[in-house]
């Protein structure tokens, strides 16, 4: 029965279409009475997917057992340097989709590992084997695995399978050995909090890794807050303008986009852009999702930003006779601006921060990769990483926030410092602090009573309120 | 050597708020407050005269909420109250919780008893939880929009997105056998689903069993265009300080095989007894 007598082209034939397209990849060696479908190693790099050699990983072989044969024992074999010492096997024989009842014994040795069978598998039988703790050769490069097996005649060779691209180990996964190894590593981990939230080695693994996804945050956002500064200014002014239709549209626009959560919001753009057969790449959307949000929110602050001067100004504008614009342009704005900054700033970090919910829809920014990492790890490491990640950015901008604030609130005052510094300068932050109040109290919507209470005060008394 | 291998989930999920707190104050017993060590055949439970379950309940027919009430319902349920039943103990379901926090949780301790929740038996769990004897058998399977002409081997490539569940066995396939293709892990195989039924992803990798179900049931737009035989089979999750309770969860496993229960969930579930 074996192809063997019969010569390679009968084989070939008799086997049909589909198993000729198999022949034709091991197209030399003669037809196998067990064919080699794959074999295929388990990523183990930290936070990467390639396979290192020298690590331990799982190996998963798969064979089918073809027409008329038998096979009894099955020996795979490594290259010189990969080792199945210390490996245990899973031993699964399938027919189709259903497991067939056969047992089997693997006894690694070296580059080798055999596997008897207590009862031979027969035709049109899958045979799969999970070697779990094995390690390829430690300087990477392609790895063929090879092997023999015994059907009714004897020993056969077995068909090479597919090469399998290993590497060999990375500076920083020699990193992380070397941590591994260390005593104070062992003792630190060992602590439970410590080792589950501040794990030396998973720490280098994801600062090294997290990168990118930190990058596309600040991409993200850095992008999108421009669009959103410049349509959150078009429905400040549209929601203080004369006229109805426009004043709906603003109000209607910020109330939905604020009364409903970004993550809801995401979710619609994501999946339902989609369905409507409009295609734009994932980090093109995510920075239109976050544009978007933030604007409704920024045109609430612009709002009770301009709405924060006090009347007098547009009087005294209209009394030199300038028209709307130029009161807008020429007086108005420039003040806003000042007023909203430290607003906007805070805005700001708070957009960066939301970009973390695109992760939810695939977007591989930092939370997305931090998410990963500790879906393979099962530790909390790497999202402390995450947030180390989010603080270098805005721990600096809060800083910055509380400058401007402080120099803002000086020239409110009507100027920079006074020679009895200290006095003039607490009173001057009592006064800022009070229009910020009333710029965030505005843009928050509950408090409209006070701040066109505050706007009647003549800015000189409002620092002694 | 690898310190940071799955297999060495560190002890706790810190995912429960009450393992920071825990992990904080004691070193010794961090959060283990049911988990004594048992004499023979004696076990222990988080809620007194209760079996207390989690899992993630997007896991359609093993594991669902219903529509209307929110109640958790599936095959994995039923056979929850049937092993209740026979070990003389109400089932209590937990909520929702991602798969991949599911072992560190049951590790820790504390808060469930066991999770039942399509979880394949791997060396790779059973290092960090004891499980039972397997009670259903599953494969692998790649899903793609109906009428896309994809095959594994097209998927194998850098401009593909495949959209895995975090954890799964399935995330493991796609890593292992797809390694070119850009790999996205979700929370739920519902998320997997409607991105490919989108167009956000191309192909999800998941358990046959639940493909199948889901095709049939909401995914019509969506085929199966791989079946993958990998034989594996689920078995339910047991903290390795409580084996009383493996051995009565195996025993009534045993029980439920030999009376017909496990057959009439199975009939109900897929249709025929498996």
């Amino acid at each position: 029965m074996s192809y063997d007598k019969r010569g390679k082209a009968f084989g070939l034939h008799a086997l049909g279409v589909a198993m000729a397209l198999l022949l034709v990849l091991l197209a030399p060696a003669s037809a196998f009475a067990l064919t080699t479908n794959k074999a295929t190693a388990r990523p183990n790099e930290n936070g990467g997917s390639g396979v290192i050699g020298g690590l331990a990983t799982r190996l998963t072989w798969e064979g089918t057992v073809e027409e008329g044969e038998e096979v009894s024992s099955v020996t795979l074999a490594l290259p010189e340097g990969g080792t199945f010492d210390g490996s245990t096997t899973k031993i699964t024989v399938l027919e189709g989709l259903s497991r067939a009842q056969v047992e089997g014994t693997a006894t690694p040795a070296g580059t080798q590992l055999s596997i008897e069978f207590s009862t031979p598998i027969t035709s049109g039988y899958l045979l799969r084997l999970e070697v779990e703790g094995m390690k390829f050769p430690a300087d990477g490069g392609d790895v063929v695995v090879g092997g023999t097996y015994v059907n009714q005649k004897g020993e056969q060779t077995l068909a090479d399978s597919k090469p399998i691209a290993t590497i060999a180990n990375t500076p920083l996964q020699a990193l992380v050995a070397s941590l591994d190894e260390a005593p104070w590593v062992q003792a630190w981990n060992s602590n439970p909090f410590l080792g589950m939230f501040f794990k030396p080695q998973l720490l280098a693994t994801a600062f090294a890794t997290l990168v990118p996804g930190w990058l596309l945050c600040l991409l993200i956002v850095v992008i999108a807050y421009p669009f959103a500064i410049a349509l959150g200014l078009i429905f400040a002014l549209m929601k203080i303008s004369k006229h109805r239709i426009l004043r709906f549209i603003a109000t209607l626009y910020i109330n939905v986009l604020r009364g409903t959560p970004l993550f809801l919001q995401i979710y619609i753009m994501f999946f339902g852009l989609p369905m409507m057969n409009i295609n734009i790449d994932n980090n093109v959307l995510g920075v239109i999702v976050i544009a978007i949000n933030a604007s409704a929110y920024l045109a609430e602050i612009f709002r009770a930003g301009i709405q924060s001067i006090p009347q007098g100004q547009y009087e005294a504008a209209s009394s030199l006779g300038m028209s709307y614009f130029q009161t807008m342009f020429d007086i108005i704005l420039p003040q806003t601006i000042r007023r909203v900054i430290p607003t906007v700033t805070s805005d700001f970090i708070t957009s960066y921060k939301d970009t973390s919910l695109l992760s939810s829809v695939g977007v591989m920014e930092l939370m997305m990769f931090a998410k990963n990492l500790t879906s393979v790890s099962g530790n909390m490491t790497p999202y402390v990483a995450a947030a180390i990640f989010y603080l270098i950015v805005t721990l600096p901008l809060i800083k910055a926030v509380s400058i401007v604030e402080e120099r803002i609130a000086n020239s409110e005052r009507g100027g920079g410092p006074r020679p009895k510094g200290k006095q003039a300068k607490t009173a001057g932050v009592a006064g800022a602090k009070l229009s910020e109040l009333a710029v965030h109290a505005e843009a928050r919507n509950d408090a409209d009573v006070f701040a066109p209470a505050l706007n009647t005060i003549p800015s000189g008394l409002a620092s002694e309120v | 050597m690898s310190m940071l291998s799955r297999r060495q989930f560190v002890q706790g999920s810190s995912l429960v708020a009450a393992t920071l707190l825990a992990g904080c104050g004691s070193s010794g017993n961090s959060g283990s407050g049911a988990a004594a060590p048992a004499a023979d055949g004696e076990y222990t439970v988080v809620n007194e005269g209760k079996l207390t379950c989690i899992s993630n309940l997007f896991f359609p027919p093993f594991e669902s909420m219903n529509e209307t009430t929110g109640e958790p319902e599936g095959f994995d349920i039923d056979v929850s109250k049937s092993l209740a039943e026979h070990m003389g103990l109400e089932v209590n379901w937990l909520p929702s919780q991602d798969f991949d926090t599911l072992v560190p949780t049951i590790k820790n301790g504390g808060k469930a008893d066991i999770a039942i929740a399509g979880m394949t038996i791997t060396d790779a769990r059973k290092a960090e939880v004891d499980m039972s004897d397997p009670y259903v058998d599953s494969n692998q399977s790649i899903v793609v929009k109906a009428g896309s002409t994809e095959t594994a081997d097209s998927l194998n490539d850098a401009s593909k997105k495949i959209a895995v569940q975090g954890g799964t066995t399935g995330a493991d396939w796609a890593d292992e056998n797809l390694p070119n293709a850009e790999k996205k892990r979700l929370s739920t195989v519902i998320d997997a689903m409607s991105g490919v039924q989108s167009g956000l992803y191309d192909a999800v990798v998941c358990d046959l069993p639940v493909s199948r179900y889901q095709i049939k049931m909401s995914y019509s737009d969506l085929q199966i265009i791989e079946e993958i035989p990998t034989g594996e089979q689920y078995g339910i999750a047991v903290s390795k300080d409580n084996p009383g309770l493996t051995a009565a969860i195996n025993k009534a496993l045993a029980e439920m095989k030999e009376d017909g229960s496990m057959a009439a969930i199975e009939n109900e579930w897929f249709g025929s007894a498996l």
